[in-house]
């Protein structure tokens, strides 16, 4: 870990930003022989990393087959949780899963991990270098700019994250908007691992995912999330930016956004979890709603790939959100079509474009469009607000008379009542639900 | 200037911001990496930065918006809300800023 006057002045491929993204591309470039130079603003030890908690291995371990055995995972996701909450009232499913597919890490050191594959596999990796500017030169990124140093490069790799100013700077995106925008504010509390596992009733490798939809956003769309780590929980809130600031605007969001966080921390359903831990860290992060609208144009231009967040590449669901794999993901495929140019005569846009082919080719894309649906259902304030109390008014009534009880054709049908919705809205409406999700 | 808290407190009645943020830890920078424009505040109406910034750096006082950068954990929503388009928002420098841990 360098300093950046010290350096060479020309690698084949600098890559900004070393996290989950910018570490894969620069790892595996790096193993095929490439000058890489991997530059991070942080101190290297993923410390401006932050997220809700999961991650889902299997595009991972395309890139790191070790995955598994040497990565700082905390614990494996088996259960599924989605609650709704309405004052007190709560409804919670919970899925047993079979198969170990996504795990509960702290990002800091997931991607601090995979920076250091990088380094060991021989890119030269620099921390606390902020970089400034992508430099151009004839419409082509030729290397990038820190303070008054110049360091040039054939290939650019931006994995910059969600708030990319230097792609910003050189007018390929424009000002991030709160349009596709949600912020995420975060909690670690440390309960201790024999709490955690008699309370979540798992296993000593095994823990929870649990997405909260409801009242803890007081109804602006987000919603809540909470993920077992080893010895401690991550929770907290996502709220839309859009949709806050309207809700800002008419007055129904009139307290500071960590005072939601806490009311949720106290709810009197999840407070046991985690009742009298220490609190180990506040955090807060921005996040992509709506990648389709995030993207740029093309993840390729002449010298520049861009990758991760800074792509647009992360798919929110509202019940599933995946990231660090996209962004490992990218960064391989970017580290791919390097490959391919200078292996087919060099890095012409022509070449490099085979990056912008393979992303709209893969998985990640298709996925992204498939389920593009689901943000404009997720962050539909009366949609989020009406089903949830459909489904509470049924509930109640099915289960707290205190005489008498409703069938559950009568509960249903005077819930919809009482929520003005008619029985076929609520049938074609639920079928375009699932149809999105 | 350089500050380390990692205060770390217990989780048992209401907080303020200010206690809860004592459980992070930054190296802070001599210069602001955010630049507020307080002339286009005075216009603002809604200032959703006060309620948003999830750090608390903006704080609605009697001249209206006053903001510090030492407690910004970098998130960039400011910049984003900012219906005035008053923020210029930076990378803090060199390794300077939060230093996240545990997320």
């Amino acid at each position: 870990m360098n300093n950046l006057p010290d350096l060479p002045t020309k690698f084949d491929v600098i890559v900004i930003g070393a996290g989950p993204s910018g570490s894969a591309a620069a790892y595996l470039l790096a193993k095929k022989g490439f000058k890489v130079l991997l530059i991070e603003r942080g101190r290297g030890l993923g410390d401006k990393n932050l997220y809700g908690g999961r991650v889902y291995a299997p595009p991972i371990r395309e890139v790191w087959p070790e995955l598994d055995k040497e990565a700082p995972i905390q614990r494996w996701v088996t259960k599924e949780r989605i609650s709704m909450v309405q004052g007190e009232k709560v409804i919670t499913f919970e899925y047993k899963a079979e198969k170990k597919i996504s795990f509960v890490s702290y990002l800091t050191q997931l991607s601090q991990w995979m920076s250091k594959k990088a380094e060991d596999a021989g890119a030269l990796f620099v921390t606390e270098v902020t970089i400034d500017e992508i430099v151009m030169k004839d419409g082509k990124a030729v290397g990038v700019r820190s303070g008054p140093d110049f360091i040039e490069a054939d290939v650019v790799i931006d994995a910059e994250g969600v708030n990319r100013l230097l792609l910003e700077r050189l007018g390929i995106v424009e000002r991030l908007k709160p349009d596709n925008i949600a912020l995420g504010v975060k909690e670690v509390l440390k309960t201790g691992a024999s709490n955690i596992e008699s309370s979540f009733n798992v296993g000593p490798n095994e823990g929870v995912a649990w997405v909260i939809m409801g009242d803890v956003t007081k109804g602006i769309p987000g919603g809540g999330f909470i993920y077992t780590n080893k010895d401690s929980i991550s929770m907290g809130l996502v709220l839309h930016l859009k949709h806050s600031m309207n809700f800002i605007e008419n007055g129904k969001f009139d307290e500071h956004v960590s005072k939601l966080v806490e009311e949720f921390r106290f709810h009197p359903y999840f407070r046991p979890y985690w009742k009298d831990a220490i609190i180990s860290e506040y955090g807060a992060h921005l996040t992509i709603e709506g990648a389709t609208h995030f993207m740029p144009s093309k993840f390729a231009y002449p010298g520049l790939l861009i990758v991760g967040d800074a792509a647009g590449l992360l798919l929110s669901t509202g019940y599933t959100f995946r990231g660090v794999d996209y962004a490992v993901y990218s960064g391989k495929l970017a580290a791919e079509a390097v490959e391919y140019a200078r292996n087919n005569g060099g890095f012409t846009y022509e070449n490099l474009e085979t990056y912008d082919k393979n992303i709209r080719r893969s998985f990640m894309y298709n996925e992204l469009f498939k389920h593009r649906g689901a943000e404009l259902l997720m962050n539909n304030p009366v949609m989020m607000a009406k089903y949830p109390s459909i489904l509470m008014r049924v509930m109640e009534k099915m289960f707290e008379g205190e005489y008498t009880q409703e069938t559950i054709y009568n509960a249903l049908m005077q819930a919809l009542k009482e929520e003005k919705v008619g029985p076929f809205d609520l049938i074609s409406q639920a079928f375009g639900m699932v149809k999105s999700l | 200037m350089s500050s380390a808290q990692n205060v770390e407190k217990k989780e048992e009645k209401p907080m303020k911001l200010e206690d809860i943020l004592q459980s992070d830890i930054w190296n802070v920078d001599e210069d602001p990496h955010i630049i507020v424009d307080y002339n286009k505040c005075k216009n603002c109406p809604n200032k959703p930065c006060v309620y948003l910034c999830p750090a608390g750096c903006y704080v609605l006082s009697d001249n209206g918006i006053v903001f510090s950068y030492e407690g910004c954990v970098e998130c960039g929503t400011c910049r984003v809300i900012c219906p005035m388009e008053a923020i210029t928002w930076n990378y803090p420098k060199s390794g300077k800023g939060i230093f996240y841990r545990f997320t």
